[in-house]
């Protein structure tokens, strides 16, 4: 923790800030001697009390119009989490419900569920980093890894978003495992895959996707919305069906991703439940130690600084209230303050004339 | 206390004071001496030889005498005195309450000055505070007028010097025969110190005058924070007047007076303490009839 100024030139005038243990906010009136006066407690306790609060008020002031903050840094922890990247499908078929249909009352579309579901993964996992992507017909870079669960929060939601286009799981793998490469730490990784229907992935895509995997290698997941009478991605195929990518897509993105040679999982939900389930499970895989850096915000005491000028105000303006002068009215005691100055004057012209 | 201004209290035109002893003055005057003169009262009886004035012969006296002695009456001769008023100049004096200190000393002073010259007497006046004031040391006169001056130069004179020696110098000023001596101050005075200054100015007759002010002590608001600063030392002190404290000062002013009571009774009359105002009338009573 160590404190920070915005303009620390206004702590030039701090030497102000023992004008209040010269001066006195009361008006000073003569009296005869207080040397024939009760000695109080109270009242030197009160006089000690305002002087501070003068000095108390001014330092804060300064302090506050310094711009008094306690400084941001990020400290390293370890943890158990692991770096995720979201990519999430935008095909349009993503806003039909689990039926296949646009969402009729009290049914949830797929990306509404798999919204809520993720939102959930992504803050039961606090030391996690995540990133975004979503993709396309052409992938889209939402969100790099970052630790601002915010902004991941943000960009899950948004998959509710109408849909875009077509599926191309190729490009927006490519581009995940980008955002991977972009980031240096040592951590454990994972992508997360949601979609609900694949696309055959171009061979020189393969290639390049082998190739980033190779350099970089992940957890893969993917969580495979099934909409009802979609094939499924373990189904052997139909004795009439030929099995090519191009008649089974989904089949067929399972074994390449078998044949990446990382850990792979692939979850097939086909309704809300169990997309949880394929999540807990997947929040169960990733649990390998981190380090990660916690940021610690910038916190602006200028405030509390604001705050505490704004009491030692009070307490002087209550005072200030609270003084009488000696006659309770006006222009007597305008003399006897006055013959305060007149006395001081006086004995200086004394002195003075001594010296000379 | 009414709300009447010091301009509602002129003096009158003569404050009567009388001497409880015999002055040793030489100089004939109003008031009894210890010299035999001309005066009106009888004193007493001695044989001729010793007086010898054969117009006073007393012949009942005479010829009572067995050893057939002539005697003589004797009168007193009414002699003049020395009147001083030593006015505390301090700075403490400059208060200004209900009144201004300096103002009502100089009123007193005034109206002293001006009966004492009326009665014949002289009249001297010393402004002092750690020192004798040299503006302000004026030996006793009877010339006529001479307290104009005097007054002018006290009510112009700004109070500014704390202590009490000078009224111990003041006395060595006035020594010799028995004087009047008004002692005009408010007494915020260390009560080894009052007693100092008054066994300074044992020999003489003391009239102690106290200049006290509502505000000091009686009138204090019983509620509220004060920034007082002492006249003469100058030092700051805050003050949260509450009734407790308040009834503390009082107490305290009380215990003051008594105490300055006690010192003066010892030394002679019992303290006048004029309050904002001077009451000419019970100020000529006390300084008749009021010998303590």
């Amino acid at each position: 923790m160590n404190l920070g100024f915005n303009s620390p030139l206004v702590l030039l005038l701090l030497p102000l800030v023992l004008l209040p243990v010269i001066f006195a906010i009361q008006r000073a009136q003569g009296y005869p001697s207080l040397a024939a006066v009760e000695t109080d407690t109270l009242s030197r306790v009160i006089d000690v009390v305002l002087h501070l609060s003068g000095v108390v008020a001014l330092a804060a002031l300064l302090a506050a119009l310094a711009g008094i903050h306690l400084s941001g840094q990020t400290v390293e922890r370890v943890g158990e989490g692991s770096h995720i990247v979201l990519l999430l499908d935008r095909s349009s078929s993503m806003d039909d419900t689990f039926a296949g249909r646009p969402p009729g009352d009290g049914e949830a579309s797929k990306s509404a569920a798999a919204r809520h579901l993720l939102r959930d993964f992504v803050e039961k996992r606090p030391h996690d980093r995540f990133g975004v992507a979503a993709f396309s017909t052409l992938p889209m870079y939402v969100l790099p890894i970052t630790s601002q669960r915010d902004a991941v929060l943000g960009a899950i939601d948004a998959i509710t978003r109408p849909g875009l286009a077509y599926t191309n799981v190729g490009l927006g793998l490519s581009l995940a495992l980008s955002m991977h490469e972009a980031d240096p730490t040592a951590a454990s990784r994972a992508i997360v895959l949601v979609s609900d229907g694949a696309a055959v992935i171009d061979r020189r895509v393969q290639e390049k996707l082998r190739a980033q995997i190779a350099k970089r290698p992940v957890n893969l997941y993917w969580l495979y919305l099934r909409t009802e009478g979609a094939p499924g991605i373990f189904d052997p195929p139909g004795e009439d069906v030929p099995d090519t990518p191009q008649a089974l897509p989904e089949r067929h993105l399972n074994i390449f991703f078998q044949s990446l040679k990382v850990p792979y999982r692939a979850f097939e939900a086909e309704n809300p439940k169990a997309v949880a389930d394929a999540i807990a499970e997947i929040d169960k895989l990733e649990r390998n130690p981190i380090r990660y850096q916690e940021r610690i915000p910038e916190v602006d005491l200028s405030k509390i600084a604001y705050g505490i000028a704004g009491a030692a105000l009070l307490l002087l303006t209550l005072a200030k209230l609270a003084e009488v002068q000696l006659d309770g009215g006006g222009h007597r005691g305008e003399r006897a303050s006055s013959s305060v100055t007149a006395t001081r004057r006086a004995a200086a012209i004394s002195r003075e004339k001594e010296a000379a | 206390m009414t709300d009447r201004g010091p301009h509602d209290t002129a003096p009158p035109a003569d404050i009567p004071y009388r001497l409880p002893w015999r002055s040793s003055n030489v100089r004939v005057g109003t008031h009894r001496g210890k010299l035999e003169g001309a005066g009106g009262f009888f004193r007493d009886v001695v044989p001729l030889l010793r007086s010898p004035d054969p117009r006073r012969i007393d012949l009942r006296i005479s010829a009572r005498d067995p050893f057939e002695g002539l005697y003589a009456r004797r009168f007193e001769q009414k002699t003049s005195v020395v009147v001083y008023a030593i006015v505390d100049v301090s700075a403490s004096m400059g208060f200004r309450g209900s009144a201004d200190k300096m103002r009502l000393a100089a009123q007193l002073c005034g109206a002293l000055a001006g009966s004492v010259r009326r009665a014949g007497d002289a009249f001297g006046l010393i402004g002092c505070d750690a020192v004798v004031q040299k503006d302000l040391t004026f030996l006793a006169t009877r010339a006529r007028g001479s307290e104009m001056e005097m007054l002018s130069r006290l009510r112009s004179f700004t109070p500014r010097g704390a202590g009490s020696q000078g009224f111990i110098d003041a006395a060595g000023l006035i020594a010799g025969r028995r004087k009047l001596v008004f002692l005009i101050s408010d007494f915020y005075i260390p009560s080894e110190e009052t007693e100092k200054i008054f066994a300074a100015f044992a020999h003489h007759d003391i009239v102690p005058i106290v200049l006290s002010d509502s505000l000091e002590i009686e009138r204090l608001p019983r509620w509220g924070i004060m920034s007082l600063t002492d006249l003469e030392v100058g030092r700051r002190r805050l003050v949260v007047m509450r009734p407790s404290l308040w009834e503390a000062w009082q107490r305290r002013s009380g215990r003051r007076r008594a105490a300055l009571r006690s010192i003066a009774a010892r030394f002679g009359r019992a303290p006048f303490e004029i309050q904002d105002r001077i009451d000419w009338d019970r100020l000529g009573a006390h300084l008749v009839g009021g010998y303590a």
